[in-house]
């Protein structure tokens, strides 16, 4: 099933090589609805109170390595591995109304592989096949900015390879270290997580090991200071791509810290966990500051992304379930807001001209139901209280209190801020007049049919985001494990 | 006859050579003296075959001529056809492959 | 029907009535929108009755019901459930809010027909009510703090309602940001809570807080001025209240329904309902009382000099939500909540009367230009008279008797309490006098042109602009629609004024010392584990509070006549001679440029700095490190790749007999 739901993206962009190019794009997202009905159904079919794996794959690949094709998901995974189909999807949809001239079989192929290797990053239960998927990403995605992109796309592309090329290979470097460290005491050489998780290593490996991963995935969020390829790649990349750039691929990062960092470098990570904090904190207020300064509205969402993986890194460091359990929830939160935000974008540069906010407005006048739209996906980023995004930063920050109040306070300076630069965004869009040059048409019929679904997504998920908090709660319990802080007994006077 | 001897006289010839590869400019003259490295090898190898009583070090010269065989034939060719494109034939002049 | 069904109906109709008008706003034809709004609204009123009949039916003892329709988010150790609490004083709230709502959609449906989001406008309208009902039913901290920010969403969207209107965009931004800043106080105080008493249910809280904490602990105090932050912000007190004046860019009847009668008295409702954790924090109520009586002597003074009528009006609310948080601070909670209510009547109906002012000037709310309406609108002058008084604490009228209670109370507290009895008859005196400085100036002297055209029959019409800077508008969408309505020609705007003035007259009746306590009694259910239920002041004290209320009361009104209907002129001159005074004043004491230069500007000059430095050299910087290390390197490494076939040829040679005569070397 899980290998069905892998591969079906990279066979559809493989077929879409050998077709016509009009029916390419419908042909792609035709075929991502199929890993979006398993993924639908993954959820349906989960079992709740366990933190045992579902629906596993397990064969042997590279047996000299100990390497083995295993597949599997669990409470951290599901809802991510349904936010990636359904991402996909939108994306594939909106790209398919308006395909990049002359390459697009390229294009989708190059889109597929992308679900694909997001996909196995996120099922992965082997670590050197979680490594491989995680740098699998890398690929469809130079070739999307590379040759897809906007000005500036080639400088773009080697910025953001060379950083993230860098914690790509730490990653593979600790992740061989690790296997190898750990083959003395298990005996074989085996990446498989829950052999390696039974077999720690001692404090100093695991210290150096942990900076490697935690290197790798920050960059990948990215967060403060290592960010520096996320303002040129979001300049330059297509928006459709954009979406998934931002909306999916910072969530294997930080999925990554939840999956592979802290069940297998425990020790390491309380270790550490003042110091990643830190940064989590310093991300959420650098973002929200910067955020609030940019005139450019990618980057507005770029830098607010900054600031939201920020609070997620934090939730997670908070290293109690209930603030892991609201990272989980703001991982799939933000991936539903902020690619509605990048398609909407496309549609506002589409009837403006132009990517500044300095010489956008009014485009509400004639676009009601654009600017409803707009307006309720603001209103979830910028964590209203009422939506989904609210209980997630509720959550994180509720876990951050019980372990660290000082970092709950500062945190809390972000949450004002996040409220004024989301509507920032959506008033010198929407609102004030329109600028000359700029029309105001309603969205059409075919271009809602891809966000409104989202909408509605988002709309759902605040009326009941318990669905996911409920069943991320305990594989989340079971990867804090020992590192978990002591949660106070609830005492229940009714 | 101590094994030394051929040593000697296989080093002589091998510095010949090698010498004759850095000093001389024609390529004709540099494929030769490859040579003349190549076959003060096979002296060594023959010699401390015969000296150990072992036929591995003859056979491994035997391999060595047919490489050194392909070898000129590969640099003569090479050397033919810079003949015909009228390129000058000295090896300090080409020099495409600078970094 | 239980009290509790009619509660979540009471909840339904107006999110119900929301959603239909937005999912069909192109179908509705005509006022439609405004009438099925109103309807909503109406019908949330019935309810709200029902609930009260019910919860009456209960003994006195055992009002406090809840109920939960599902679970909402759980995991971690934490429970949170979609619940409400009904009990008298959310069933109160429920009554006053859901009243005064249904009149001031009642008024709108004339007020803003012409305009061209007539349907958006009911929509949000609805949503607001909504928000407000949640706000106050809510059953747990989280549901509060959702009711919370989406009444502070509703009054951002009804700001901005003008949307092409800049000064309507920023004050928007403005009052949603300050609002938000109360939001995380209340989410901070939420965490002490649960991390301290283990659940966010208020009767769990409230029972568990009085077992676990003791009296001013370090924790309830920090809890209780959380509490007070988000109190602050949403009912406008100091420092937060810079966003209410400039929320007057709102429409009128919004400025009349959430400006001023229901969602800024929010704070007031929160404080009462916290009224447990405040009592075991008694510093941070006294704090609270503080910026109260801060607040309300501060914005009095302001009205005394802006001319902006609404402003006026709006600074007017800051300082009379001064009374109530005052009042609700320390220990009056019955008292503060009766002039919440009265309050209610005679603030929107100054609203609505202002409102059919403003649209006899076309538009122009500057009350130096207004005179002279008496003739030209008789109705209108009459029910903003009746407000002025109501608000000015006359004798007999609503007003006079809430907020007498409230001094009465804290005079009767006795010791330091004293400051807040005649601080609070201090600003009686100044709200008398401002008052009637909008009912004299507006209704009396010479009529102006607008009144005078008035007077021969048809309504003023000036060009369409922002009546504060001056720049053209159309009239489409996003702007102020093309009609002026007032309430002279309007059949819904005259039933709804009329019936507020009437409650603005006999609403005090209800609860005279001595002579009935309806209010009082009611609210018991909730109050009666107060500590102060018991130091409520003889009917003799508060017989002599009203009789000194009464005589401050027309002695404002008194100089107000001279000033302003025998000796026109005389404010003119003491501008003149108090300059700089009456300048800072005007300036509404430099809160806005404070802000300004200690709060935005800093953060936008961090930002630019982040922007053009820090991004500039540290980010930038690693890659460009990176990248000239490994340039040089190449450039060093270059240098041998010369192309010379002999020079690799003594590389080669050279390093293999330096390797050889390093084995040789290491050999022996």
């Amino acid at each position: 099933m899980l290998s069905l739901l892998l591969w079906t993206p990279l066979f559809f962009g493989l077929v879409g090589m050998a077709l016509p190019r009009r029916a390419v794009g419908w042909v792609a997202t035709a075929g991502s609805l199929l890993p979006l009905g398993i993924a639908i159904g993954l959820v349906g079919d989960f079992h709740l109170g366990t933190p045992v794996l579902q629906h596993t794959v397990d064969s042997s690949w590279i047996p000299g390595l100990g390497v083995r094709y295993q597949l599997g998901i669990d409470g951290l995974s599901v809802f991510l591995v349904l936010l990636t189909a359904l991402l996909w999807t939108g994306s594939l949809a909106f790209s398919a109304l308006r395909p990049p001239e002359g390459r697009e079989r390229v294009y989708f192929l190059m889109l597929g592989l992308g679900e694909t290797a997001t996909l196995g990053a996120f099922m992965a239960q082997d670590l050197l096949l979680f490594v491989l998927f995680f740098d699998l990403m890398l690929i469809p995605f130079f070739f999307l900015i590379g040759v897809f992109g906007g000005e500036n796309r080639i400088a773009a592309t080697m910025k953001m390879i060379v950083y993230t090329l860098v914690g790509s290979l730490l990653m593979l470097v600790a992740a061989i270290a690790t296997a190898v460290i750990a083959s003395g005491d298990i005996g074989h050489l085996t990446f498989s997580l829950s052999e390696l998780r039974a077999h720690q290593l001692s404090l100093g490996s695991q210290e150096w090991i942990f900076c490697f991963f935690a290197a790798a995935f920050l960059i990948k969020m990215p967060s403060f200071p290592v960010h520096g390829w996320m303002p040129d790649a979001y300049r330059a990349a297509p928006l459709p791509v954009l979406a998934l750039l931002s909306g999916v691929l910072p969530k294997v990062a930080a999925y990554g810290f939840l999956r592979v960092v802290l069940p297998l470098y425990p020790a390491a990570t309380v270790h550490f966990q003042e110091l990643v904090m830190l940064i989590a904190v310093a991300s959420i207020l650098y973002g929200s500051v910067m955020a609030f300064t940019q005139t450019n509205v990618r980057l507005i969402a770029g830098y607010s992304s900054i600031a939201q993986l920020g609070f997620i890194t934090l939730g997670i460091f908070s290293l109690t379930t209930v603030g892991a359990d609201g990272a989980i929830l703001q991982m799939v939160n933000h991936g539903l807001v902020v690619a509605p935000i990048f398609l909407i974008i496309a549609l506002i540069t589409e009837r403006a001209g132009t990517e500044d906010i300095t010489r956008l407005g009014g485009l509400a006048t004639r676009a009601p139901v654009l600017a409803a739209l707009f307006l309720i996906v603001t209103l979830a980023t910028l964590a209203m209280p009422g939506s989904a995004n609210f209980i997630g930063e509720f959550d994180i920050l509720i876990g951050v209190f019980q372990s660290k109040v000082v970092y709950a306070f500062v945190a809390a300076i972000g949450v004002p801020l996040a409220a004024y630069y989301a509507l920032r965004l959506y008033q010198r869009t929407m609102h004030n007049r329109l600028p000359e040059g700029a029309t105001s048409r309603d969205i059409s019929w075919r271009d809602a049919a891809v966000i409104a679904p989202m909408v509605a997504v988002i709309v759902g998920l605040a009326l009941y985001p318990g669905l996911i908090t409920k069943r991320a709660d305990t594989a989340v319990q079971d990867k804090l494990g020992e590192v978990a802080v002591g949660t106070p007994e609830i005492t229940q006077v009714k | 006859m101590d094994v030394a001897w051929y040593l000697v006289l296989s080093a002589l010839l091998f510095a010949t050579g090698a010498a004759g590869v850095l000093l001389r400019r024609s390529p004709i003259v540099i494929l030769l003296c490859l040579e003349l490295m190549l076959n003060a090898g096979n002296l060594a190898l023959v010699a401390f075959s015969r000296s150990t009583g072992n036929q591995d070090g003859q056979i491994f010269a035997l391999i060595v001529m047919v490489v050194a065989a392909c070898e000129v034939v590969v640099g003569l060719g090479l050397i033919v056809a810079m003949f015909r494109r009228r390129l000058p034939l000295n090896v300090d002049e080409l020099r495409n492959m600078r970094g | 029907m239980t009290a509790t069904a009619y509660a979540w109906l009471v909840l339904m109709f107006p999110l119900l009535g929301s959603i239909v008008i937005a999912i069909n706003f192109r179908a509705l034809p005509g006022r439609s929108a405004g009438w099925i709004a109103t309807a909503a609204i109406g019908l949330a009123f019935a309810c709200s009755i029902g609930a009260l009949i019910q919860l009456l039916a209960e003994p006195g003892d055992s009002r406090q019901l809840t109920s939960t329709l599902w679970t909402y988010a759980q995991g971690g150790g934490l429970d949170i459930k979609l619940g409400i609490l009904v009990d008298p004083l959310s069933v109160f709230m429920c009554l006053v809010v859901t009243g005064v709502s249904t009149l001031i959609h009642l008024y709108s449906v004339s007020y803003l027909t012409s305009d061209r989001g007539f349907a958006r406008y009911f929509s949000y309208l609805n949503f607001f009510v909504f928000s407000m009902l949640l706000l106050i039913l809510a059953g747990n901290f989280v549901l509060l703090i959702v009711g919370w920010a989406f009444v502070g969403f509703a009054s951002y969207a009804l700001i901005s309602f003008w949307y092409r209107r800049e000064t309507a965009t920023k004050a928007g931004m403005k009052a949603f940001v300050i609002n938000v800043i109360g939001d995380v106080g209340l989410v901070l105080a939420a965490f002490f809570v649960f991390r301290d008493l283990g659940s966010f249910d208020f009767p769990t809280v409230f029972s568990a807080a009085n077992q676990q904490f003791h009296t001013n602990q370090g924790v309830v105090v920090a809890i209780c001025l959380l509490i007070c932050v988000g109190a602050f912000a949403k009912s406008a007190q100091l420092p937060l209240h810079t966003w209410l004046p400039d929320a007057m860019e709102g429409p009128t009847p919004v400025s009349a329904l959430i400006h001023a009668a229901t969602m800024v008295t929010a704070g007031v409702y929160l404080i009462a309902r916290m009224h447990p954790l405040f009592e075991l924090a008694p510093t941070a109520a006294d704090i609270a009382a503080f910026v109260g009586l801060a607040t309300l002597l501060f914005a009095g003074t302001v009205a005394l000099a802006v001319t902006d009528l609404k402003r006026i009006i709006a600074y007017s609310t800051c300082s009379q939500i001064g009374y109530m948080i005052m009042g609700v601070a320390i220990g009056a909670y019955s008292a503060g909540l009766f002039h919440l209510m009265t309050h209610a009547f005679f603030k929107a109906l100054l609203f609505m009367a202002a409102g059919s002012v403003i649209g006899a000037m076309a538009g122009n709310q500057n009350i130096d230009r207004m005179s002279g309406f008496r003739k030209a609108m008789p109705f209108t002058s009459v029910l903003l008279l009746i407000g002025s008084f109501a608000l000015a604490g006359f004798p007999g009228m609503s007003g006079f008797f809430s907020k007498d209670e409230i001094l009465t109370f804290a005079a009767n507290r006795g010791g330091m309490y004293w400051i807040f009895a005649a601080g609070g008859y201090l600003g009686a005196f100044l709200t008398a006098f401002y008052a009637f400085r909008i009912g004299f100036r507006v209704t009396r002297g010479e009529p102006c042109p607008e009144a005078r055209a008035l007077e021969e029959g048809h309504i003023a019409h000036g060009e369409p602009m922002n009546p504060a800077t001056g720049e053209p508008e159309d009239t489409d969408v996003g702007f102020p629609g093309p009609e002026h309505h007032i309430a002279e020609r309007e059949v819904p705007m005259r039933v709804a004024m009329g019936i507020l003035g009437f409650l603005a007259i006999v609403g005090g009746l209800i609860q005279i010392p001595g002579v009935d306590n309806a209010i009082e009694n009611f609210l018991d259910g909730t109050f009666a584990d107060s500590r102060f239920a018991s130091t409520a002041p003889t009917s003799g004290d508060a017989w002599l509070g009203l009789a000194v209320g009464a005589a401050i009361s027309i002695a404002g009104i008194a100089l107000a006549y001279y000033c302003y209907v025998a000796r026109p002129g005389t404010t003119a001159r003491l501008v003149e001679r108090f300059g700089p005074v009456h300048s800072f004043l005007k300036n509404k004491w430099y809160f806005d440029e404070a802000f300004d230069s200690l709060i935005y500007r800093p953060l936008v000059g961090v930002g630019r700095f982040a922007n053009n430095v820090f991004e500039r050299l540290v980010v930038e910087g690693i890659v460009a490190g990176a990248v000239g290390a490994v340039r040089g390197a190449g450039v060093v490494v270059r240098g041998a790749q010369s192309g010379f076939v002999r020079a690799y040829a003594l590389l080669l040679v050279g390093g293999f007999a330096a390797l050889a005569l390093y084995f040789l070397i290491v050999s022996h």
